[in-house]
């Protein structure tokens, strides 16, 4: 393992209500090394989207700090953090949110260009081929299966090699046998390249593939994180 | 589910409508409804109501709104049916008849009013001749007032007396101005005014004599309607309805194209109804493909779910109808306000049909552009529960569409009550998108190629376009369309205006010379050089009737109430002339070149129009009595006379040569710059028997009419502009979803605003410059039809037009881009929600 790659400190979200502020993830510290792999479960609402969104930066956090590859994110506005994102962070999403607009190929290169890469197109050809979609190239979204479309997904995180790749129920929308086939590519390619992943999930079995786990309960930390 | 009651069904549509009330689709498709319908009854009020506005301006030029004319007296029963009905009345009557003082006769018109006359305008006279004008009153029992030129042709003053027939009348002031003698210019006489209590007295009219009765009529509109229809049916022969389009040839020619302007307007929102409609009635039939499917699984019949959406239709489309139409009424209260001191005070206020036919549009239109869309919800295979990719058969909508447009074109139809205007609209608005739809069709695939290499930025805007070429392509004439109507709005405004002006230039005539005799021709003329006027030349004057066509008498060849009928009740201002007067043109035959034939009749140039109602074709044969004697002339060719000109024109001129010898007097128009009054009063004492008429008046009375239309028109544009900007926002808030999404997850993989907005710029510039070059392109064709067929006017190409692509980019780039905006700062957190 590397050195600290994401590190969060006292991180802790309230939103307002109807019934006054509602605590929806309570204050928690956490510490990821390149290369590790952090599982985090939990029951639906419990809070697992609000800390995956804290720590890839897409939100602000009410109190506490995250520290993500170097850049801390709490004084940065939301086209630095995009900047950050672009360089060191990849996602893969429950709904694929793959561009309609776009073909596979493109979809791939979307993530390069914002880098602004100039072998983009090269690069999302040969990782379209690793994924297994090398025929499929100029496919449009609504030309591929649900797997496929995981699978584009998948190719596009892992283009920019980012340093931490987050995925939001990868397989929640899929079958148990191309889910399986999924993480299976999830788990080679973040070893291959040497990626952090961060995942959400309610399947225990893809969880516990993940080096470490944590569990949330109504956005308390239950099961504390195993070094 | 196999019988469901229609109240169940209309039960379950309402209960679905006020769930799916908070949906932004069905308030995309409400706001386009009602913005729709307000913009359309807005114009149709604020048409309607300066139209009638407009009328009663004109109405002075007539003294009222309507007038019975006849050579006899009107019966009794003419009389009852207008005061019964509570309409205000006025007597006139008119006579040509002898005045005679101590020191000589003249002929004068003689004119017997009832203290009410006018209904409309007043009358303006002067305490000394030449002095200043005080407007309203009229001459009391015993009293007399007279033209200037009546005192010096008979060397009186005011105060002196001068005999009507039997009766004697003081002279107590100069006639300067009568509402209604604009209207014609030629009364070769002059003017006496007197009170019709001493008409009797006169002993002036006699079985026989030649007398014009004129009963004058004031009230509401819609009473003068029935007015007119309970006395027309039994008019005597000598007897005609004259209304405000009689009252003055210019005043009608300019009301008459402000009237086809703001038709024209209004069927531009009807257009814009459409398009927005269409835009958000796909959408919403879009979004109910899934809960249509469910439906249908759940046991609903095909038919069923089609009269459940149709339903929830239907009742949007009231509640919205309605609300978008006590919405335009209030517009356009707002609007008259604005407007208050520019408006004559009464304004009429336009009944409830403007608004009745901005809801009968809107609901239309919802039907024929809604029901397409509509119909592929029937056709979802229930399939699609399971599989989202099933889309309903491609609709065969060739029927339905057609059935639309035959609606719209009645709406049309009924709004113009012009085929011809809307059918220019309707197939060239057809035309113009099917051939540029194909072509921008054609132009977005060959641009998919270029697209392989572009940089993100043009890559994500124009992959938002080509991802669906259809749809892009329809959203470009959508928007295309609109433009085009604003631009066919905006160029029709400059024209007409430009065309008005034209034919009123600062220098118009604003003095008619009447009257000249022979002998004092050049001296005339001469005078005129000297006070520096600019001056048409000198016609020669005969009057003289119209008897006989081929050898018929043309009181069996005319209809009656024609032109034709009317100019042969009465003398014509025959003229000769070597040259083609300005301002005519030849429409058939040719202008005599030879001297006129020894042994046949010489040749005559008949005006256009009255020879289209007398059915004259070149080479007839036309017979005049002109003065008792009567003389032929062959018709060898038709003029257009600009009548709106103020230059003398004629109906018939003579090829010279071929009425001298008989008794002429000399007529001309000139201008004179203001501030010479004293050189008009130096004329007038030096030519005593001429006539001259300031019609200053009356030039200034159209001038105002037409800075009113002028404004009208452009307040018409303001709000067919606004209506245009809210449908293209309507039609933008139709995509929200899709793109607040995207740049979501487009912000979540690490882009910018600055790329975001980029992207969009490029896609809304390229959509809007694509629609400026079809509303250029569709412009060009239209203007072009409707100024050949329905406008008469001149069509030149209006190469302006090419910075419509520039003002759609920068029109819909902008308003796309701010339309959007919500997408732009969508949390990228919502691609982790949305699941």
């Amino acid at each position: 393992m590397g050195p600290s790659i994401l590190v969060a400190q006292n991180l802790s979200k309230v939103v307002p209500s109807a019934e006054g502020d509602l605590t929806i993830l309570h204050p928690l510290s956490l510490d990821l090394d390149q290369g590790d792999s952090l599982a985090i479960v939990g029951a639906s609402g419990s809070g697992k989207s609000t800390l995956l969104g804290l720590l890839a930066g897409l939100d602000r956090p009410s109190d506490g700090s995250v520290v993500l590859a170097g850049h801390d994110l709490g004084p940065l506005d939301e086209d630095q953090r995009a900047r950050v994102r672009a360089e060191h962070v990849g996602f893969v999403f429950q709904s694929f949110q793959l561009l309609d607009s776009l073909n596979a190929l493109e979809n791939v290169m979307l993530p390069l260009e914002l880098d602004g890469r100039r072998d983009a197109r090269e690069q999302a050809r040969t990782l379209l081929e690793r994924v297994g979609l090398g025929q499929r190239l100029s496919h449009t979204p609504r030309q591929l299966s649900g797997g496929e479309q995981q699978r584009v997904a998948i190719a596009r995180a892992f283009a920019a090699h980012p340093a931490v790749l987050f995925a939001d129920e990868p397989t929640g929308n899929l079958d148990s046998h191309t889910g399986e086939r999924i993480s299976d590519l999830l788990f080679e390619l973040n070893k291959e390249r040497g990626t952090t992943l961060v995942l959400v999930t309610h399947d225990e079995r893809l969880a516990k593939r993940c080096r470490r786990l944590i569990r949330l309960d109504a956005g308390r930390l239950v099961a504390p994180l195993e070094p | 589910m196999t019988r469901l009651p229609f109240m169940r069904l209309c039960a379950l549509a309402l209960r679905q409508l006020l769930r799916d009330a908070r949906a932004s689709e069905v308030r995309v498709l409400f706001f386009a409804l009602l913005v729709a319908v307000a913009a359309s009854t807005a114009i149709g009020y604020f048409g309607a109501r300066l139209n009638g506005a407009m009328q009663l301006r004109a109405s002075e030029f007539l003294a009222a709104d309507l007038v019975l004319q006849g050579s006899s007296a009107a019966q009794a029963a003419q009389i009852d049916a207008g005061t019964s009905r509570g309409l205000t009345h006025a007597r006139v009557v008119e006579f040509t008849s002898v005045v005679a003082a101590d020191a000589g006769i003249q002929l004068s018109s003689i004119k017997a009013i009832d203290p009410s006359y006018p209904l409309r305008g007043q009358l303006r006279s002067a305490a000394t001749p030449y002095g200043s004008e005080t407007p309203g009153g009229g001459p009391a029992p015993g009293e007399a007032w007279v033209e200037a030129r009546l005192l010096a042709a008979l060397g009186l003053s005011l105060g002196d007396s001068i005999d009507v027939g039997m009766k004697t009348l003081r002279m107590t002031r100069v006639l300067t101005y009568e509402p209604d003698r604009a209207g014609n210019f030629y009364s070769l006489t002059p003017r006496v005014l007197m009170n019709i209590a001493d008409l009797d007295a006169t002993g002036v009219i006699q079985p026989g004599s030649r007398v014009t009765y004129r009963d004058l009529w004031r009230g509401e509109p819609d009473i003068l309607v029935q007015y007119r229809q309970a006395v027309e049916k039994d008019l005597a022969a000598n007897q005609r309805l004259l209304d405000t389009r009689d009252g003055n040839r210019q005043i009608g020619g300019a009301l008459g194209r402000a009237e086809r302007y703001l038709n024209m307007a209004s069927l531009v929102a009807v257009l814009l109804a459409g398009v927005a409609v269409a835009l958000s009635a796909s959408r919403y039939a879009a979004r109910r493909l899934d809960a249509s499917a469910l439906l249908r699984c759940l046991g609903l019949s095909r038919y069923q779910a089609l009269g459940l959406y149709s339903l929830q239709l239907a009742m949007l489309g009231l509640v919205a109808a309605l609300a978008g139409a006590l919405l335009g009424w209030l517009a356009q209260l707002g609007l008259f306000a604005l407007l208050q001191g520019l408006l004559p005070s009464t304004v009429p206020p336009g009944g409830i049909a403007p608004a009745l036919a901005g809801i009968g549009t809107g609901l239309v239109a919802l039907a024929g552009f809604a029901l397409p869309p509509l119909a592929a919800l029937g056709r979802v295979p229930p399939l699609r529960v399971l599989r989202r990719d099933l889309l309903p058969v491609p609709p065969s909508s060739w029927l339905v569409y057609g059935a639309a447009l035959f609606a719209l074109g009645l709406i049309m139809w009924r709004l113009s009550l012009d085929l011809l205007l809307t059918f220019a609209l309707l197939g060239g608005g057809m035309i113009a998108a099917l051939l540029l739809g194909g072509l921008l069709l054609l132009g977005l695939r060959s641009l998919r190629r270029l697209l392989v290499g572009s940089p993100l930025p043009w890559r994500l805007g124009l992959g938002q376009l080509l991802r669906h070429p259809l749809a892009a392509a329809g959203q470009a004439l959508a928007f295309g369309l609109i433009l085009l109507a604003m631009a066919l709005v905006a160029l029709l405004r400059a024209e007409l205006l430009d065309n008005w002006q034209a034919q009123l230039p600062k220098d118009a005539p604003n003095h008619f010379a009447l009257n000249i005799l022979p002998d004092e021709r050049e001296p005339f003329a001469q005078r005129l050089r000297e006070v520096n006027a600019t001056s048409a030349p000198l016609y020669p004057v005969i009057p003289g009737r119209l008897t006989h066509i081929n050898d018929q008498p043309v009181q069996q060849l005319v209809s009656k109430e024609s032109t034709g009928d009317r100019a042969v009740q009465r003398d014509l201002s025959l003229t000769w002339a070597a040259e083609l007067p300005q301002g005519n043109a030849l429409s058939e035959g040719d202008w005599w070149q030879t001297p006129p034939p020894a042994d046949g009749p010489p040749a005559v140039s008949v005006e256009a129009e009255l020879a289209a109602s007398l059915k004259l074709k070149l080479g007839d044969l036309l017979t005049f009595d002109i003065g008792g004697e009567h003389r032929q002339a062959r018709v060898s060719s038709l003029r257009t006379v600009h009548w709106d000109s103020f230059q003398p024109n004629f109906y018939m001129i003579f090829q010279p040569g071929t009425l001298q010898g008989l008794p002429a007097t000399y007529l001309t128009s000139f201008y004179l710059a203001p501030g010479h009054d004293t050189d008009v009063v130096a004329l007038s004492r030096a030519f005593p028997a001429v006539t001259i008429l300031q019609v200053d008046a009356l030039l200034g009375q159209l001038r105002s009419i037409l800075a009113q239309v002028t404004l009208a028109v452009e307040y018409v544009l303001l709000f067919v502009l606004a209506a245009g900007l809210a449908v293209l926002f309507a039609g933008l808030q139709a995509t929200l979803d899709e793109r607040i999404r995207q740049g979501a997850l487009l912000r979540a993989l690490g882009a910018g605003r600055a790329l975001l907005v980029k992207a969009r710029r490029i896609e809304f510039g390229l959509l809007g410059a694509a629609s400026g070059l079809l509303a250029a392109l569709g412009c060009e064709l239209i203007t072009w039809a409707l100024y050949r067929y329905a406008f008469d006017l001149h069509w030149a190409p209006h190469p302006w037009l090419l910075v419509l692509p520039l003002l759609g980019a920068i029109l819909v780039g902008g308003a796309g881009v701010f339309g959007t905006r919500r997408a732009l700062n969508a949390t990228p957190l919502s691609v982790l929600r949305e699941t």
